[in-house]
């Protein structure tokens, strides 16, 4: 593997300052983010991803491409949860397998955008409709996950209140502004994107090199957890995103998605949800332990696949895509 | 003066609404919210979600003695789920009877 790509990837300030705010906390600094402020930026984020995803999906239009490409990102979200399941039973319960496998089912929008930052550091075009599929595949590991409970737990069919879980699948503030900004890019087109400009564009790495210090600090706060967890979930967090990345490029390929879209479509399947699902599933699934779903995903999975993962994914296209 | 309950909740944001929804149920409309409250243990378990959408809450509010029951039948099932603390103590409520502002 070309190891310039892992380079250039951490050579990143994004990235560099990921690492800052994990040395933060390992040096024992007091540097912290005040609370509300990452809550903002993550919201700025889906924001500003949403509308350029809105502007750009008004642009290519909804041709045959965007169509199979966001079938095979639903396709997945419902898929990885379950195989990953019935890998996690070998040595979990029901409830926490079935927590992980949503998780992992599930996508992190954050891994997304510094891979759709890697494209344009290396000059990589890519489609804006990935934003829909990033949106589409938010929801529906949430629902597989519960359904999953449902049919394997021992005590008898649990009673979800299925009204509340699909608002929290669907209409969850990540999922909401993420939508709600994409559609709004679609009414707005190129006159609003002009308008937003200085806001959505100029902004946008300063708010994202921002984020990912203050993720550096939380990552490194969960790293301790990881002992609870032990060696098999840990060597899962770091195989399974190869996997999942794996058959999202076989479907990319299958499909012919170009190569920017490809290197997306494989990060969203690969990558796992430390917002959304862990919210949906300590209301819906409170017997699983957070530790140890969100621990996998933010200390080891979201690391790995912004270190390591999106280089690694650009590497297998450029072998596959000659 | 008068003998009033304080009812004091740390739970996540994200029961907040539940828990407010409860409190109202039972008959206490009135409550005040601190949110991104920093700690450790208070909120009876060890996990805490520290995640850049979800933080802890601190809950307040104030109740005629008579009201405390239905408030704990309604709180406890959901501490007893998600977890968190709940404290009720007594305390004396000021009452101001001629008011300024009411007048």
């Amino acid at each position: 593997m070309d190891i310039s790509l892992i380079v250039s990837n951490i050579l990143n300030p994004p990235i560099l300052f990921f690492f800052l705010g994990m040395t933060a906390v390992f040096v024992k600094s007091d540097l912290e983010i005040p609370a509300p402020m990452p809550k903002l930026f993550s919201l700025y984020l889906l924001f500003a991803i949403g509308f350029k995803g809105g502007v750009e999906l008004i642009k290519s239009g909804v041709t045959q491409e965007v169509v199979l490409t966001l079938a095979a990102a639903m396709m997945m979200a419902c898929v990885v949860p379950i195989y990953t399941f019935f890998i996690l039973k070998w040595k979990l319960d029901t409830y926490d397998a079935a927590a992980i496998a949503a998780t992992y089912g599930s996508i992190s929008a954050v891994t997304f955008i510094t891979a759709s930052a890697f494209l344009t550091e290396l000059g990589i075009a890519f489609d804006g409709y990935m934003v829909a599929a990033l949106a589409l595949m938010e929801s529906p590991a949430i629902i597989v996950g519960l359904i999953l409970v449902n049919i394997f737990t021992n005590d008898g069919k649990r009673e979800f209140s299925w009204p509340e879980v699909l608002q929290e699948a669907f209409l969850n503030s990540s999922v909401f502004l993420l939508v709600g900004s994409l559609l709004i890019g679609v009414l707005t087109g190129e006159h609003g994107w002009k308008v937003l400009e200085p806001f959505t564009q100029g902004l946008f790495y300063g708010v994202l090199t921002f984020f990912l210090l203050d993720m550096g600090l939380v990552a490194a706060r969960r790293i301790k957890d990881l002992q609870k967890t032990g060696v098999f979930l840990i060597l899962f967090a770091i195989l399974i995103p190869i996997l999942n990345a794996g058959i999202g490029l076989a479907i990319a390929k299958f499909i012919g998605m170009p190569r920017g879209d490809s290197l997306l479509f494989a990060v969203l399947c690969a990558s796992a949800s430390y917002i959304a699902v862990p919210a949906a599933m300590r209301m819906t699934v409170p017997e699983a332990n957070p530790s140890l779903y969100v621990s996998t995903a933010l200390a080891v999975t979201f690391p790995f696949n912004i270190i390591v993962g999106i280089p690694l994914y650009l590497y297998g296209i450029n072998l596959f895509w000659r | 003066m008068h003998v009033v309950k304080k009812i004091e909740i740390i739970a996540n944001s994200f029961e907040l609404a539940k828990i407010l929804d409860s409190l109202d149920k039972s008959g206490v409309h009135s409550h005040a919210v601190i949110r991104n409250v920093a700690g450790k243990g208070l909120r009876g378990t060890t996990e805490d979600l520290d995640m850049t959408m979800l933080d802890n809450v601190y809950i307040l509010a104030f109740c005629m003695p008579e009201q405390l029951k239905p408030v704990v039948e309604n709180i406890k099932p959901l501490l007893n789920k998600f977890g968190g603390t709940c404290y009720v103590s007594d305390v004396m409520e000021i009452r101001s009877v001629r008011c300024v502002a009411s007048m």
